[in-house]
């Protein structure tokens, strides 16, 4: 009995080493351990045998059973792995045919640029509000202390609607619409749209954006205007980036600054980029004039303010080197689709 | 303005660099644009006396000339023949440089040699204004005997550094050299040198010369003249060339050059008339009347209007207020006697005048920009100055202050004392400047100060029109304290949150959506020709037909506001494939601006109304209309939005493949592809798809997401079935039709084929997938078989649709 067992075993166990897929191991093991499989016989076989010695026979198979069996299920892993292998294998692709991209889409470099900017200055607290392009001369012009005549508007050659209708020369009439709206403390930017009669050229346009900063608060000093905008500088164009400001005119801020920022290319050693002077003009600012906070109704002996407003066509044109600002208002999807 | 550098330095002691001058003068205001030096490109270019002359053995009209330059004779072969023996000339030596790079050699012309080259005037960029005959055909003979080997360029005056300043709209004052001068000073610390102003008289009464009557003193607040009597019109000296041409101006003659020379140097604009042909000698202020007509130096017949200023004499205009004099009274060789004027006009009127007649002269910018009256007199004796000076005619008049000059000036326009706090021009710069450096900084600015602890009173000076209150000062205090001084300092205030308006973030988003789906963003200028718009192909009436108008367009391109961003978008995809682009998908949003809403027409000084719009144009092979609304669903989807497709949009877009979508009864989009008639117009060809949506209909009409619905938790049961029906059903429709006849047990209806064939006579066999689930059980078979009959008869009696067999 127990060689007949042994023998059994070997026999089973060769079989399952000899099954190459887990069908033929299947096979097998219907073979050995199915209803009608050696072992199973085997058992049956007890009966014939003297009564004293069946326990221990009985349990010899069972033994033997149980452990080829184990056999068998290691067999089927390592079969499943074999089998899974060659699947795998058999289903490689050639990951660097070229197809199936997907066509990236762009924002117009003025809205990331733009995106930025109101990122930075939403970050410090500031407010985004819209006004209308087609905008009133007194709130692009009157309540901004230009009034009729004022030789100042010759500077910006306006778009005229109506004697008292304008396309908006920038978007500072936001600001007096906010003035008269609101009550301090105000903290607002606006950006968008902005015209004026220039001839369409590489550095000029007559449709272009603006984004236009206002701060009103008691007792707001130029030098916040300063710490304001070197963060803003910084932001922008990185840590070593200063800002130099220069004596300006604007009749709306009094005093007003020309806001110079280190030449990003020569890092304000002069080049040709800054025509040698290291600096380039980034933006016009000032402290709101007293006229203007008068006239639209804040009081001027209790709140202070500072304004700026930057070009942000010149910013992206720098940004992503567009030597001509045609091509933004073209529509080239070729050039568009280097926006990121 | 250009300025010569040395005509600011006979008033000012300019003691640094022009560098350190150009930067110090940038950073307190004073813009500089530019310094040139036109003499600098000049070198090796001396005298040279011309000692003999012989003909050329190989030429018949090359010269050769032997050339004293100092020390030797050289040989020079010329080809100008012009030149004589015994005249002065510039000589480019060996090794020299013209302007423009130009640089001469030794060489041989036809086998002579030639040492150098004898120089015309427009080698050198002298005109004939300058160095008068240097405008010769020729080469450029001086008027006067100079050393043999002296260097050339002083003169013929072009040995300056011309400055070409950036005058602030604010400073009138510094649109001139003493203006200039006086800033100079004020910035280097230095001090300011006004000419001393000392007239000789030569006897007489101005009053039996001329008479003047102002009669409109708003525009004409102060009026002075004099009369200068035997004239001695000449040309004038170097001096006085090369300084009028050094500030960009022609030098004409003696008392025409004075006029330009105390304009250029004190800011106010002159004018010489001959007084022979001022009719009755009489000078009239008033304004023109209707149709009156002048012919103005130019040579150019104007005719005038009544709100026009004009210098009349007894019978009519001779000259435009403070823009241009007339032809009639012209300084000419022959004038005798001359009026001179100076005067301060209305810059409103003068600036209005000039628009109108589209005349802008050197006089005319410095009035709108503002003159002051204070200051016309100094002006007008230092003209007179000059007089003596060139000996240019005798100043009628006892003494400066007895008969010499008319003066009117009612009303005398003097500058308001200016009062100030310390403290608060402290507070409002941010930076500590003591109260005695803000006095200093003033005086050094011609203000009168006088300051009483924390007070200051600044009485600006007469020429300064521009300071009125404490901001103004600190300006002043601060650019010359220095804006670097300016230390960054935060704002002290409360923290407020900042926000971006609900708008903005409406629109991020919509861009956002449109740029993971492959879109490129567009701008377009917001105005468009209105041939663009009538391009369309809209019918008569359209209100997209009635857009806003500029008055004062560039060109026809800028005429008038898109009333809808289309005929933009269809520009761009027209430029992609003309630029052989496969395909593109682009969007842009902005403002269309409408004359017309809800049937009222904008009223004259209303503002019209923008609407925020969306506009995306697409083509290429990836594209068809089904493409374009599935963006367009599932935008208005992102919003919450579930619009209902209805068949048909405006005439530019093709009738059987365009709709518009609705949702609460109000129309949010329309798309579908151009019309084949409106894309030819635009040059585009073959299909594009343009798709406009409202946005401002999209924030209105946004709902944020409900609460969620659990997931369910019993098994659903799904039935396929395939429909046939005529071809001109709508399958929306019959979607709809069979979600209403199911009922809330359908979960879902999804169309997952449509089949056309033959044996479907003509007919269209559409397969949907329907899902039922009940949220609270199982549902049995028995369950979805009455709804699925339900649903069968509701399609067929609704579009005749039968279930296929």
């Amino acid at each position: 009995m127990r060689e007949q067992i042994e023998k059994l075993r070997q026999e089973a166990r060769r079989a399952a080493d000899e099954a190459n897929t887990p069908a033929e191991l299947e096979n097998a093991r219907v073979h050995y351990f199915g209803k009608k499989g050696s072992f199973t016989l085997l058992l049956r076989g007890l009966g014939q045998m003297p009564p004293a010695e069946r326990p221990q026979a009985g349990q010899r198979i069972n033994e033997a059973r149980a452990e080829t069996e184990l056999w068998f299920d290691r067999r089927a892993a390592d079969l499943k792995i074999q089998e899974r292998a060659l699947k795998l294998k058999s289903e490689t692709i050639d990951v660097t045919e070229p197809r199936g991209a997907r066509k990236l889409g762009s924002l117009h470099p003025i809205s990331i640029v733009l995106n930025d900017l109101v990122d930075l200055f939403v970050g410090m607290g500031y407010e985004t509000v819209e006004g209308p392009e087609i905008e009133y001369d007194r709130y692009n012009f009157e309540l901004l202390n230009q009034p009729k005549n004022h030789p100042a508007r010759d500077a910006q050659d306006t778009f005229y609607i109506e004697d008292n209708i304008v396309l908006r020369s920038h978007t500072s009439p936001v600001q007096a619409r906010v003035m008269l709206e609101r009550k301090p403390p105000i903290r607002i930017i606006s950006a968008g749209r902005v015209y004026r009669a220039d001839e369409v050229d590489a550095t000029h346009s007559p449709v272009f954006h603006q984004l236009e900063g206002l701060y009103i608060d008691k007792r707001v000093r130029m030098s916040d205007l300063k710490g304001t905008l070197d963060i803003f500088a910084k932001r922008l164009y990185g840590a070593d980036a200063a800002t130099r400001f220069r004596p300006s005119f604007f009749p709306f801020t009094e005093p007003s600054a020309e806001v110079d920022l280190t030449c990003p290319a020569c890092k304000g050693g002069g080049c040709r980029v800054c025509k040698g002077t290291g600096w380039i003009e980034l933006l016009g600012s000032g402290m709101v004039n007293p006229k203007v906070l008068e006239m639209c109704g804040i009081d001027s002996s209790v709140y202070s303010g500072f304004a700026f407003g930057i070009g942000l066509e010149r910013v992206a044109m720098r940004r992503y080197g567009v030597s001509d600002m045609r091509w933004l208002f073209e529509g080239d999807a070729r050039l568009l689709s280097q926006f990121r | 303005m250009k300025l010569p550098l040395s005509w600011i330095k006979e008033y000012v002691n300019i003691n640094v660099s022009a560098d350190e001058y150009r930067s110090r003068m940038i950073l307190a205001g004073d813009g500089i644009e530019g310094v040139e030096e036109p003499g600098a490109e000049i070198s090796n270019v001396v005298v040279g006396r011309i000692e003999s002359i012989r003909k050329h053995a190989n030429s018949d009209h090359l010269l050769i000339c032997r050339v004293d330059v100092g020390g030797e004779a050289l040989q020079i072969v010329t080809g100008a023949p012009n030149v004589f023996e015994g005249a002065y000339v510039p000589v480019a030596l060996h090794g020299a440089f013209l302007p423009g790079g130009k640089s001469i050699k030794r060489g041989k012309l036809r086998g002579e040699v030639s040492e150098g080259m004898l120089c015309s005037g427009s080698e050198l960029n002298v005109p004939d204004a300058l160095y008068p005959g240097a405008g010769v055909d020729g080469i450029l003979i001086f008027n006067e005997p100079h050393p043999p080997g002296a260097d050339v360029r002083p003169i013929l005056g072009i040995d300056d550094t011309i400055i070409d300043f950036e005058v602030l709209a604010n400073r009138p004052d510094c649109l001139c050299a003493w203006g200039i001068a006086r800033e100079s000073a004020a910035v280097l610390g230095t001090e300011f040198r006004k000419p001393e102003i000392k007239v000789k008289t030569s006897g007489g009464n101005i009053g039996d010369f001329a008479s003047v009557d102002v009669r409109d003193g708003a525009l004409c607040p102060r009026y002075t003249a004099c009369a200068i009597n035997n004239a001695r019109v000449a040309p004038s000296p170097m001096w006085m060339r090369k300084a009028l041409n050094g500030a960009g101006m022609r030098s004409i003659n003696n008392i025409v050059d004075i006029t330009n020379y105390v304009m250029l140097e004190t800011g106010h604009p002159m004018h010489a008339f001959d007084l022979d042909k001022v009719r009755g000698r009489r000078i009239i202020v008033r304004r023109a009347s209707p149709g009156e007509t002048l012919r103005t130096l130019d040579e150019k017949e104007r005719t005038l209007t009544c709100d026009m200023l004009v210098i009349a004499d007894a019978e009519g205009a001779t000259g435009l207020a403070g823009i241009m004099g007339g032809e009639e009274s012209e300084i000419t060789q022959d004038t005798k006697v001359i009026l001179f004027e100076c005067a301060a006009f209305d810059r409103t009127s003068v600036r209005l005048t000039s628009r109108a007649l589209g005349m802008r002269t050197e006089s005319s910018g410095r009035f709108e920009k503002g003159v002051t009256p204070e200051t016309v007199r100094t002006a007008m004796l230092r003209a007179c100055q000059l007089v003596n000076l060139l000996n240019a005619g005798d100043v009628v008049g006892e003494s400066p202050d007895n008969g010499m000059m008319i003066d009117l000036y009612p009303n005398p326009s003097l500058p308001a004392a200016v009062r100030a706090d310390c403290a608060r021009i402290r507070e409002r710069i941010g930076v500590d400047v003591p109260d005695e450096r803000m006095a200093e900084i003033l005086r050094a600015l011609h203000f009168g100060v006088s300051l009483d602890g924390g007070a200051l009173t600044a009485m600006p000076p007469a020429f300064r029109q521009d300071v009125d209150q404490e901001a103004d000062l600190a300006e002043e205090i601060i650019r010359l304290y220095g804006y670097h001084h300016l230390k960054p300092t935060l704002p002290i205030g409360a923290g407020i949150p900042g926000k971006r308006s609900e708008r903005m973030r409406m629109t991020d988003s919509v861009k956002a959506f449109l740029r993971a789906w492959g879109g490129n963003e567009t701008l377009a200028f917001s105005f468009v020709s209105p041939a663009s718009l009538e391009k369309l192909g809209l019918p008569a009436g359209d209100l997209r037909l009635s857009p806003v108008a500029i008055r004062n367009p560039l060109g026809e391109d800028t005429k008038v506001m898109r009333t809808t961003l289309v005929p933009s978008m269809l520009d761009a995809l027209a430029l992609n494939q003309s630029r052989k682009n496969e395909a593109c998908l682009l969007f842009e949003t902005g403002a269309a601006f409408e004359t017309i809403r809800g049937g009222a027409q904008k009223k004259e000084g209303e503002l019209p109304w923008e609407r925020q719009t969306l506009c995306i144009g697409a083509y290429g092979a990836s594209v068809d209309f089904y493409e374009m609304r599935g963006i367009v669903e599932a935008l208005l989807k992102s919003f919450g939005i579930a619009a209902a497709i209805e068949r048909g949009a405006d005439a530019y877009y093709h009738p059987g493949r365009s709709a518009r979508l609705t949702a609460s009864g109000q129309s949010v989009a329309q798309l579908g592809e151009a019309h084949p008639d409106t894309a030819e117009r635009f040059r585009i060809e073959g299909r594009v798809y343009i798709a406009e949506i409202d946005l401002d209909a999209l924030a209105a009409l946004a709902v944020p997401a409900p609460p969620i619905r659990e997931l369910p938790r019993h098994p659903a049961v799904s039935r396929d079935v395939a429909l046939t029906m005529d071809e001109s059903v709508p399958l929306g429709g019959v979607r709809d039709a069979i979600e209403n006849a199911c009922g809330p047990l359908l979960e879902s209806a999804s169309l997952f084929d449509v089949y056309r064939g033959a044996r479907l006579g003509g007919k269209k066999s559409a397969a949907f997938s329907l899902r039922f689930r009940a949220p609270d059980r199982t549902l049995t078979d028995e369950e979805v078989d009455k709804i699925f009959e339900r649903m069968l008869s509701s399609v067929e009696e609704q579009y005749g649709a039968e279930i296929r067999k």
